[in-house]
């Protein structure tokens, strides 16, 4: 079963890196012909990402959420996975290639550093930390398509300003949509956020002796949380709109992935598993 | 084929000349009348802005084209219109030409797919005066479809190609669902009423117009089941609208950058969009600075117009494909009567050798073996005909080398002494 695996992990960065290609062809020839093909390329890197992820669980006897490059797997997989499901409830297909480039982005680096680990610490094996780590990245794949259609609308929105009638007018849907788009991933991945972070400050204390509120990983989400939550009532309450709540949106990514890498890269939390 | 066609079009003659020779339906009728059975067996009589075109079948092989340009410019002008201002066409090239004109590649705005319905409608006059026989009711359906070929198969009419047909694309460029947008036309005229009547079509929620002179704005909101409000409450009410439409010929402006930002904070800066489709132009440029107001004016909606026109163009090879394809189609129909007549005649002539031969024998034969003789004799007659006959009709139905075909039949009847009529001439003065 390994060599499955490994065979699984060499092959899904080039799977995802064909489906953006055909996603783009699409995108910058603005033909018909991959309409359907491409949804189905998509659902099959999908569908063997998913049977990795099974089989990997199986085989190492833990979910692959014990350091940073099993849930960039994890993250590919999420971002896609939700981009798929958007797809099919609002039929737009021509923002594709703008959320598959972060799987790729995720899935080359866990594909190259992702290590066979059969041990995992005694606190990884927590049924709560299953949900944490689960919502949270829900959580994060949210907020990234929100600020990946936040960063959409931008650009539409200049276009259309200074009468530059080129291939994002032509190919992206309008506005409105967008914007639409972009808040409702904001708000799926607030929801999650906020589950994430519910758990995490109930059974984090008990879990880690070491635990500190003062941790950077901490401070880093709950300020994107912060953020994420006066966008949405703003938004909600018609104070805010258009280009301030998708700043805001894409503000909060920025520092979301931020926290992440100095977190995990300078293993400066208790949040580092690597 | 002897189909003849004239045209007089945008290519080959001024407006003032295509006006002179444009043929209302009422007229058409009356032209149908003058032309049946003197000019043509069958027929179509086309005219549109932009052309006016005759199909026939000539009643007459001595019939030229000079015929009937004079037939048309006797019974309509006055204006010295010459031979030079039409375009003549015969057999394949006139099939040709409607089918150019029916998918749109020959009108003056590429892809325009009005040209559809008014070549339809023209067909159905020619049917209803019984001016469409066999001939022209197959080309109409071939036409027919080339026409939605070129729609669904190509983008050749994908796209807006006018100001106020980009001004709506634009529009749904900003805002999702126009069902629940409210807009303001300013100005009665053409180009307001053209652009007001686009976003009715598109569904837009609500329409309200306003003009300096109210009579005329009352008749276009009752055209368009719009609202009107006086023009003096233009600034005033301007806030309410999700899109303001302005076409007027004022000389100055009639709306300031700071009107604009008045409304934008009533409106909470929920997105305006302003199409100044004026010249000179109606709304301050200026506006176009201000969070949420989407301006547009002429020249930023003629970037889109030319943009499309030249996508467009780059559909024509395709649509031509279509065509050569359905002329095939259409002569390959077109030949195979012309073979069947043939393939009869040297079936009889090989029938009444046969004949007369067993006739001329049968009383070396018994009553038994005459008929064995009848039957094996048959047999060798179809032998020897079958390949032949398959080939005529196999090349008959390919339609592609018309003339090729034409010599193997013309062989065909030379070699055997069979000479009947066939149906159409390729010879025209």
């Amino acid at each position: 079963m390994i060599d499955f695996i490994d065979d699984l992990n060499i092959i899904l960065p080039f799977l995802y890196i064909i489906t953006f290609g055909i996603y783009l062809y699409d995108f910058l020839k603005g033909k018909k012909e991959f309409t359907n093909s491409k949804r189905l390329f998509l659902f099959i890197t999908l569908l063997l990402h998913s049977i990795y992820l099974i089989t990997r669980t199986i085989h190492f006897g833990h979910p692959p959420i014990t350091n940073v490059f099993e849930i960039f797997t994890v993250l590919a997989f999420a971002v896609s996975f939700s981009y798929f499901i958007l797809e099919l409830v609002t039929d737009i297909r021509g923002t594709g290639p703008f959320i598959i480039i972060i799987s790729i982005l995720f899935q080359v680096i866990s594909s190259t550093k992702i290590e066979h680990i059969v041990a995992v610490n005694e606190v990884l094996k927590s049924n709560l930390l299953g949900i944490h780590v689960f919502s949270a990245l829900v959580g994060y794949s949210g907020i990234t398509i929100s600020a990946v259609y936040g960063f959409l609308y931008l650009m539409l929105y200049k276009e259309i300003k200074l009468n530059q009638f080129g291939l994002i007018f032509n190919r992206l849907p309008n506005l409105e949509v967008l914007e639409k788009l972009s808040f409702y991933s904001a708000i799926i991945g607030f929801s999650l956020l906020s589950i994430a972070i519910t758990i995490g400050i109930i059974w984090l204390p008990k879990a880690f002796p070491n635990f500190s509120y003062a941790d950077p990983k901490l401070i880093g989400t709950s300020i994107v949380w912060i953020l994420y939550g006066i966008g949405i009532l703003s938004k909600l309450l018609g104070r805010w709109r258009g280009k301030k709540v998708v700043v805001l949106s894409i503000v909060g990514f920025i520092i979301a992935i931020l926290s992440t890498m100095l977190t995990n890269f300078l293993s400066l939390s208790f949040h580092s598993f690597y | 084929m002897n189909l003849l066609a004239v045209s007089i079009n945008h290519r080959t003659a001024p407006v003032e000349l295509r006006e002179a020779l444009y043929v209302g339906s009422a007229e058409v009728v009356n032209l149908i009348n003058d032309a049946k059975g003197k000019l043509f067996s069958e027929g179509l009589i086309l005219s549109t802005c932009n052309r006016t075109e005759i199909y026939g079948i000539p009643v007459n092989k001595n019939l030229s084209y000079f015929d009937i340009q004079n037939f048309i410019t006797e019974k309509k002008s006055s204006h010295k219109i010459n031979p030079e201002h039409f375009q003549s066409f015969l057999s394949r090239e006139a099939v040709k030409h409607l089918f150019r004109v029916i998918s749109g590649i020959d009108s003056l705005l590429i892809g325009d797919n009005q040209i559809f319905k008014q070549v339809k409608d023209s067909f159905q006059i020619s049917e209803e005066m019984q001016f469409a026989g066999f001939l022209m009711k197959r080309l109409f359906d071939s036409a027919t479809i080339v026409g939605k070929r070129a729609i669904t198969e190509t983008e050749i009419s994908e796209g807006a190609v006018t100001v106020s047909y980009a001004a709506v694309q634009l529009i749904e460029k900003i805002f999702s669902t126009l069902n629940k947008k409210s807009a303001l036309v300013i100005g009665a005229g053409e180009t307001g009423e053209t652009a007001a009547k686009h976003l009715k079509d598109r569904g837009i929620g609500a329409i309200t117009i306003t003009n300096r002179t109210i009579e005329k704005a009352e008749n276009l909101a009752l055209k368009l089941n719009a609202k009107i409000i006086p023009f003096s409450n233009l600034k005033d009410q301007l806030s309410e609208f999700d899109i303001v439409l302005s076409a007027t010929s004022s000389p100055e402006l009639i709306i300031t950058k700071d009107d604009i930002h008045k409304a934008m904070k009533k409106r909470n800066f929920n997105p305006l969009v302003l199409m100044d489709i004026a010249v000179p132009r109606d709304i301050d440029p200026e506006s176009k600075k201000i969070d949420y107001v989407f301006y547009h004016d002429i020249d930023s909606l003629n970037i889109i117009v030319e943009q499309n026109l030249a996508k467009r163009k780059a559909e024509i090879p395709k649509v031509e494909k279509i065509i050569e394809e359905e002329l095939n189609n259409f002569f390959g129909w077109y030949n195979s009567l012309q073979a069947a007549p043939t393939i009869k005649s040297l079936r009889d002539y090989f029938e009444s050798i046969r004949f007369e031969e067993v006739e001329k024998n049968k009383n070396k034969f018994s009553s038994g073996d005459l008929e064995k003789l009848d039957i094996i004799t048959k047999r060798i007659i179809n032998k020897i005909l079958h390949h032949p006959t398959t080939e005529l009709r196999k090349s008959a139905e390919s339609g592609e080398e018309t003339a090729e075909s034409a010599t193997r039949l013309g062989i065909l009847r030379e070699l055997f002494g069979i000479d009947n009529h066939r149906p159409g001439e390729e010879k025209r003065p």
